[in-house]
């Protein structure tokens, strides 16, 4: 599914990433663990191809396709989903629109054809159920006058409309609230299958009580100094991450 | 247009047969004061940031008889249903594709000055204005009685066309009695290459009387168009004005409102366009004169290619005006490096006990708005698009009649498909 191999990157000619290899096959659910500044969303906005940060060396294989140079829309569309750290709000974008016109476009690339207002209502509808939404968020601006908890709910119901193979959930967890997370992770749980893959990066054990990861990850300064099973999380709940640093 | 230019076709206009000579003593009282002050330059301080040579080089002449359209006029490309029209073409009243509005008196300028008894003041200190008395060769004056409530909205459509150089002056009266209410449309359009158009409109609304004023400017883009806008409020009244412009090579809105009676309200807005070499100005001055009023003006401009920008708003606040309660918004939305916007939010307070906001900001589209969309599949142009709409979005929504918020809408779409680039 996805292949990082030797990734070298950063932001501003500053070097975040230094050789990175990470690689997650279909149904895997593998979570980053790491500090502040350890190069956790650099890695999630590379996968996703944010073009402020920059590929110095190294690769990324999705379905075994480098997608280095694709645009951030080629990613979505082949199946690469980020759940913002910080969703951003759009004035004046109406939710439903939005969403319509996203799941659309996935949709029409798929060779399908797109979904009309009443088909589309439909679907939300039983989506905004799973992530316990009230439906007048759709008739919203875009994130606009939403609660934390609400704008990372509207993350996982984008996530649920769009199907994507790949979802990275980028600190969906921090300031969320426990009934907000169960929410939450009850609807990551749901979407769990044999085919799609999740990078579920947080600085927080808590979150993966609630979503059991298959491999954990720790990131000190932009490499993977250690790799291993859920228990790994328990262990850097007890004892931080300094008995890591060389 | 030079003074001298300027002589000749006032010459020309006083000489013609078949306007009302009880005119001329207004027109040239006016046109003598005009050639003393001249055209504005850029050293005068609200003209500081507007050329004026697109005019000042040109020459214009005034439109005359064989300037009206010979055959049949196909304006189906300006339909706007569910309105009355009254079509004016180079300037001429064209009464065969016009509809007269029912529940309003609709006069000629003349017969709303004799009903006036003459006394209409103007503005004595602006070019334009003193322009526009001059020359004022159409147009029309809408009265609407107490108490009556005017459905279906009114609209002037000014169609300018054709290849000649042509000057026309219309001039608008609306007086709206107590507790009436009415929407009037100004729909400016044409294929003109070469156009100076300089209006003035005039409104009185009498107490609780209410009135939308829509002026959509869609002129080509070749073409000079100045207006000034003179609101007198009485207590209670409503006024909401938005103007689209996405036409003229030269715009420049001037709006003068006096909040004159308490519990007064106005609503100024406007969604400006432009592309290529535009510039589109606007001025707003709204006077806060006695207690309890409520204003708002709101400006959104969308700058693309070389063009350029103006917002000179200016709230003022007198001495008497206590418990006023005013806002001022511009916002600018850079699509190209080279396009320019000044702004310049004013508030001038002289009460005490007010609450006054103001704020302005320009920027090029957000990025990190710009990467959320195309993170969902979005294409670059169509998250563009769809980042620009949302912003013009409450804007458009100020027009509450829907068949003239669709073609309002349609006419933004168009511009945004053919102005977005990656």
């Amino acid at each position: 599914m996805l292949d990082i191999k030797n990734l070298h990157a950063g932001v501003d000619g500053k070097e975040i990433l230094r050789g990175l290899n990470l690689s997650i096959k279909p149904g895997e659910m593998h979570a980053i663990m790491g500090r502040n500044g350890s190069g956790k969303s650099t890695l999630a906005n590379v996968i996703t191809g944010r073009e402020d940060y920059k590929v110095t060396k190294g690769d990324i294989l999705f379905a075994s396709d480098s997608i280095l140079d694709w645009s951030p829309e080629t990613r979505s569309l082949a199946g690469i989903f980020m759940s913002f750290q910080y969703p951003v709000v759009i004035p004046g974008v109406n939710n439903t629109y939005f969403l319509k016109a996203a799941l659309n476009a996935k949709r029409k690339h798929a060779g399908k054809k797109g979904l009309d207002a009443a088909g589309f209502l439909k679907l939300i509808k039983e989506k905004l159920n799973e992530v316990s939404m009230d439906p007048k968020y759709l008739q919203r601006a875009v994130n606009d006058g939403f609660s934390g908890g609400e704008k990372k709910r509207n993350e996982i119901l984008q996530m649920l409309t769009l199907e994507p193979t790949l979802a990275i959930l980028d600190e969906t967890d921090s300031g969320l609230d426990i009934d907000a997370l169960k929410i939450i992770a009850d609807g990551v749980n749901r979407y769990r299958n044999a085919d799609r893959s999740f990078l579920v990066i947080t600085h927080y054990q808590r979150l993966l009580k609630y979503i059991e990861p298959d491999f954990v990850h720790v990131l000190i300064d932009g490499q993977i100094v250690k790799s291993g099973g859920k228990e790994l999380a328990l262990e850097l709940e007890e004892k931080g991450y300094s008995w890591l640093e060389s | 247009m030079n003074i001298s230019d300027f002589n000749i076709e006032f010459d020309k206009m006083i000489k013609r047969d078949y306007f009302s000579d009880k005119v001329h003593p207004m027109r040239k009282k006016a046109f003598s004061k005009f050639l003393e002050t001249g055209l504005p330059t850029k050293k005068w301080e609200d003209w500081r940031f507007t050329d004026l040579s697109s005019i000042s080089k040109s020459n214009f002449r005034i439109s005359e008889k064989q300037d009206a359209p010979k055959g049949d006029v196909d304006i189906s490309q300006y339909q706007i249903d569910n309105v009355e029209t009254i079509v004016i073409y180079n300037g001429h009243y064209l009464e065969a594709l016009s509809s007269i509005p029912s529940g309003i008196k609709l006069l000629s300028g003349l017969d709303y000055l004799e009903k006036k008894d003459w006394g209409i003041k103007s503005p004595e200190d602006s070019p334009f204005d003193l322009l526009n008395t001059a020359f004022m060769d159409s147009g029309m004056s809408i009265v609407v009685d107490q108490n009556v409530i005017v459905e279906k909205p009114i609209r002037m459509l000014f169609i300018s066309s054709g290849l000649e150089s042509l000057m026309v002056t219309p001039r608008i009266h609306i007086d709206l009695g107590e507790s009436s209410s009415a929407t009037f449309i100004e729909h400016h359009g044409g294929d003109s290459s070469s156009f100076f158009q300089n209006g003035s409109t005039f409104v009185t609304l009498e107490q609780n009387a209410q009135l939308d004023h829509i002026r959509i400017q869609s002129n080509s883009v070749t073409t000079a168009n100045i207006v000034n806008i003179q609101v007198e409020q009485n207590a209670d009244s409503r006024y909401t004005f938005f103007q689209f412009a996405d036409g003229s090579q030269l715009g420049r809105l001037n709006i003068y409102n006096e909040l004159k009676g308490e519990g007064a309200n106005c609503a100024i807005n406007g969604l400006t366009l432009s592309n290529d070499s535009q510039h589109l100005d606007n001025h707003i001055i709204t006077d806060h004169q006695v207690p309890h009023c409520s204003s708002s003006q709101n400006f959104k401009t969308v700058l693309q290619d070389n063009s350029s920008g103006v917002f000179n708003g200016r709230t003022i606040v007198r001495k008497d005006a206590q418990k006023t309660d005013s806002s001022q918004s511009n916002k600018n939305l850079l699509l190209s490096k080279s396009a320019l916007v000044n702004s310049n939010p004013q508030l001038e307070i002289y009460a005490d006990d007010v609450k006054c906001a103001h704020g302005s900001s320009t920027g090029a589209l957000d990025k990190d708005a710009l990467f959320y969309l195309r993170s969902r599949g979005l294409d670059v142009l169509s998250a563009k698009a769809l980042l620009v709409r949302g912003f013009a979005t409450e804007l458009l929504d100020i027009v509450k009649h829907d068949e003239t918020r669709d073609f309002i809408t349609d006419r933004f779409d168009s511009w945004l498909s053919e102005n977005t680039t990656a």
